[in-house]
């Protein structure tokens, strides 16, 4: 059942459809009706555009961009400087360059002029802004669309300044803004789909997660922020030629809460929600523009002319759907996906050891051979003037398996960040098969071969589980279809295959932390850190995860470095046990050595455990 | 040289309104975690207040400001902000994206959509000699009321109980919460002192300008913003920095720049964060900037 794909046929087959059927539906009602009643609806078709450009952005990345609207308002100006006849330029805009000004270009011609430029645009501001955090992203592109907005008000030679331009052909049809609306769905679903749309969703599900399987987030929200760019300005180019005229207020704070309105509305994460919400806003917006301007409901009561009446019904509808429908009315699903059923919380670890894999199965990258091993020398840290690590010094081999143990505060998961790039140390390097790699990032260090889990997990929620796997060979750049083959197979040897479809976030624990070590495994590491996979385990599934590490171990021959409370786990697993204490080697042997190592039996073993019972 | 002291002062003023408002944002921020829209909102309702009362003695008039920018702050809280308190920053960020839509259209609707113009006292439109410097009343006000807000939030934040419950909050919420410090009372006096300072900043900005309308809270929030982002997310003052800094290069900007290109002010000022984040991602000050850690 767990197919090939990461989805079914049927289930990809209606996905795509619906939304393009919906499209075509919007487009015959138009056509069907008055002129004035078409103009809307080809006017509803060219923001539809707008929406897909902010759903390939926010609805992936999970960021929300308020400047996307200044993409759409370069394209308009743009196409409807190109368009404008000579005659009118002159009058408009007297100290247009003259190649703009003389050109009166076909509107097709002006549209895909103004994708281009627009996407050009989006690339050159998005490559500074997408290096801020998550935070600042949204602030920045609202500083953005001001300036936008400033310098299109105020360039009056150029722009025509704040009373705008006139005389633009209205060329766009009911016919055209469907196709081109067509097209941006197609542009918005493909993307979702790719790998570059598989490694956003997961920066959106948990960036730290994301930066541990090689992703680098920078990256993928600038391809986003620039496909979506170049969309906003088909829409806002389309949009122009739709009603003629253009002014800097067009494309700006007003149409920025309408269109996020109708991507929240209809649910962000999907290219559904995207058409739906569309459809759904613009039709109460319009009702509520018709009531705008007086009107008598039942009996007696009428209200007179209201302007702004339409703009607090979209404020309303936003509020409650923020407060009550978050994922919007699609619940951010596309058309051929079920809502998740909320089963009960079964761990579904193999009864049984998983046996050696057959062979000639689909194996992440080449295992063993290069010499070195993964070595950490001389490293050490202070957060605030405390010691965390001194003078660390760790060996991990090619194909050994090492213990990590200490108490808790030792400074394990802080040498794991280090190793893992997560965190700079003080002083000291980190090397990879000899090479010195300390202060590369998380991404680059995964794309080389160390993988590494979390002690929180950090699943990726709103991924099927075969998603989440899969997207961790997508993250070192391994193409959509070998990608999901690896995670097949990785999920069929954890034990994992019949869980494929279903979503990541809803797995019990122990499956969560299985899914942690396949979403590594899928990225082929020579080198795996794994921090405390057995924390919240009962005893069975210890012995169970402990028989699938051994598994992993023989199967994928990379070195896995463990770090475990569980000394059974421990003693089963790893040739070679080294023990922190306060940040400082106390000792590293064999787990016999270990055990019978005083300082060992002071610093760790000697409080928690019982000496020799596991011996 | 008198010349340079004076564009000092002009700066400084502007730098203390920026402030003020940067300082209003932060607060709630660093309770909520909520980059807050609706911020202008609470300015521009306020000032219209001013508008409204405008035959009233001003001082009644000033007081019923400063009372409506603490209740409509305290009511969106309550109402729109308590559900979604545990919801993450983009969807906190749109649910007041939604509450500043609403507001500045209810005044569209009821008042109306272009701007209003608002007598101001005459005291005010007047400048006071100090030295050999000729200084605007009004910015001798702003710099006074940046002063004591300052030292009153100082004091509050460092002096008081609820300002040890509002520092233990910003550091770690949640484990705030665990030692008993009631999550709704300091967040809805984060709120009401941050209506209060917005309050504070619509009433100025009315006597600068001499007018309201719907939307003239827009620009001071963005610039509230973006001194937040110069200045590093979640510290007072980050925000305060901020908000000198970019008060500062906008009077500077206004004072020196060739002729043709002062109607772009606004457009430099605001491309300036970008310049910062490309140098400094985390600000000028900041280590706190919202990023996911390990």
């Amino acid at each position: 059942m767990s197919g090939r794909g990461l989805r079914s046929p049927a289930s990809t087959a209606i996905s795509a459809l619906v939304p393009l059927v919906l499209v075509v539906l919007t487009a015959a009602l138009g056509a069907s009706g008055t002129p004035s009643f078409e103009d809307t609806v080809a006017m509803v078709l060219c923001n539809l555009i707008i929406v897909l450009g902010l759903q390939v952005f926010i609805g992936n990345s999970g960021v929300y961009s308020f400047g996307q609207l200044g993409f759409a308002a370069t394209g308009a100006y743009l196409a409807a400087l190109l368009t404008i006849p000579a005659a009118f330029t002159a009058l408009q805009t007297p100290e247009l360059p003259n190649l703009i000004a003389a050109a009166q270009l076909s509107p097709l011609l002006s549209v895909l002029i103004a994708a281009v430029a627009s996407g050009i645009l989006a690339a050159v501001v998005g490559w500074p802004l997408m290096r801020t955090s998550t935070l600042a992203i949204p602030i920045s592109t609202f500083a953005f669309l001001i300036v936008v907005y400033n310098v299109l008000a105020n360039w009056d030679p150029i722009t025509g300044g704040s009373s705008g331009l006139v005389s633009i052909p209205r060329t766009t049809s009911v016919t055209s803004a469907a196709i081109w609306a067509a097209v941006a769905v197609v542009v918005a679903i493909a993307f979702k789909w790719s790998a570059s749309g598989y490694r956003l969703q997961a920066t959106r599900e948990g960036e730290v997660a994301a930066r541990s399987i090689g992703i680098g987030v920078t990256r993928e929200r600038l391809i986003a922020f620039t496909i979506s760019g170049t969309l906003c300005g088909i829409g806002g180019a389309l949009e122009v030629h739709q009603s003629g005229v253009l002014s800097p207020d067009t494309f700006y704070f007003a149409a920025s809460v309408t269109t996020l309105t109708m991507l929240v509305v209809g649910g962000a994460r999907s290219v559904l929600g995207a058409v739906v919400g569309t459809l759904a806003v613009a039709t109460v917006n319009e009702l509520l523009r018709n009531l705008e301007e007086g009107a008598h409901l039942l009996g007696p009561i009428s209200i007179g002319e209201t302007p702004g009446l339409a703009a607090i019904g979209l404020g309303l509808i936003l509020l409650l759907t923020m407060v009550a429908l978050p994922q919007g009315l699609t619940g951010g699903r596309e058309a051929g996906e079920v809502e998740p059923v909320r089963r009960r919380l079964r761990s579904r670890f193999p009864s049984t050891s998983p046996a050696a894999p057959p062979p000639g199965r689909a194996r992440p990258r080449s295992a063993r051979g290069a010499a070195g091993g993964l070595r950490a020398e001389g490293i050490s840290l202070a957060f605030s003037g405390l010691h965390v690590l001194r003078e660390v010094e760790l060996a991990l081999p090619p194909g050994e398996a090492l213990g990590l143990i200490g108490p808790n505060g030792a400074g394990k998961t802080t040498l794991v960040n280090i190793l893992s790039g997560f965190q700079a140390p003080e002083s000291g390097s980190v090397l990879l098969d000899g090479e010195e790699v300390t202060g590369w990032s998380p991404a680059r260090l995964t794309r080389s071969g160390v993988g590494r889990t979390f002690q929180a997990g950090l699943p990726f929620a709103g991924l099927t589980v075969v998603e989440s796997v899969a997207v961790g060979a997508m993250g070192v750049g391994i193409g959509r279809g070998r990608a999901v083959d690896i995670a097949v197979d990785v999920l069929e040897r954890l034990g994992l295959g019949e869980e494929a479809q279903s979503p990541a976030g809803l797995q019990p624990p122990g499956n969560q932390r299985l899914l942690g070590i396949a979403r590594a495994l899928a990225t082929g590491p020579r080198y795996l850190l794994l921090d405390e996979p057995a924390a919240g385990l009962n005893d069975e599934e210890c012995r169970e995860l402990v028989a699938i590490l051994h598994g992993v171990i023989e199967d994928f021959g990379c070195a896995v470095l463990l770090i475990e409370h569980d000394m059974n786990v421990v003693m089963d697993l790893c040739s070679r046990v080294q023990v922190l204490d306060d940040g400082e080697t106390v000792a590293v042997g064999s787990p016999e050595e270990v055990q019978a190592d005083p300082a060992v039996v002071e610093a760790y073993l000697g409080t928690s455990y019982a000496v020799g019972a596991h011996a | 040289m008198t010349e340079a002291a004076q564009s000092l002062i002009d700066a400084l003023a502007l730098g203390g309104l920026y402030a003020l408002i940067a300082i209003g944002v932060t607060l709630i921020y660093t309770v909520m975690g909520m980059m807050n829209f609706a911020q202008g909102e609470f300015i521009m309702l306020p000032a219209y207040i001013l508008y409204v009362l405008a035959g009233l003695p001003f001082a009644v008039a000033v007081g019923a400001a400063l009372a409506t920018g603490v209740a409509i702050a305290v009511l969106a809280e309550r109402v729109a902000f308590r559900p979604v308190r545990d919801a993450d920053l983009s969807a906190q960020l749109v649910t007041s994206l939604a509450v500043a839509t609403i507001l500045q259209n209810v005044v569209s609707a009821t008042v109306d959509a272009r701007a209003q113009s608002v007598a101001t006292p005459a005291l005010l439109s007047e400048s006071s000699q100090v030295g050999s410097l000729s200084v605007p009343n009004l910015e001798i006000l702003t710099l006074a009321l940046t002063a004591i807000v300052l030292g009153g939030l100082g004091w509050l934040l460092y002096r008081t109980r609820i300002g040890l419950e509002m520092r233990a909050a910003a550091e770690n919420f949640e484990m705030a919460r665990l030692l008993g410090v009631r999550a709704n009372r300091v967040i809805a006096i984060a709120f009401a002192i941050s209506g209060a300072l917005a309050a504070m900043v619509g009433v100025l900005l009315v006597m600068q300008t001499g007018q309201v309308s719907p939307t003239m809270g827009l620009t001071p929030v963005l610039v509230g913003f973006i001194a937040v982002v110069i200045g590093g997310f979640g510290r007072i003052s980050g925000a305060v920095v901020g908000g000198l800094v970019l008060g500062a290069l906008s009077s500077l900007l206004g004072a020196y720049l060739p002729d043709g290109l002062v109607p772009f002010r606004d457009a430099i000022v605001f491309s300036l964060p970008v310049a910062i984040l490309i140098v400094r991602p985390q600000g000028l000050l900041g280590a706190a900037t919202g990023e996911a850690r390990v």
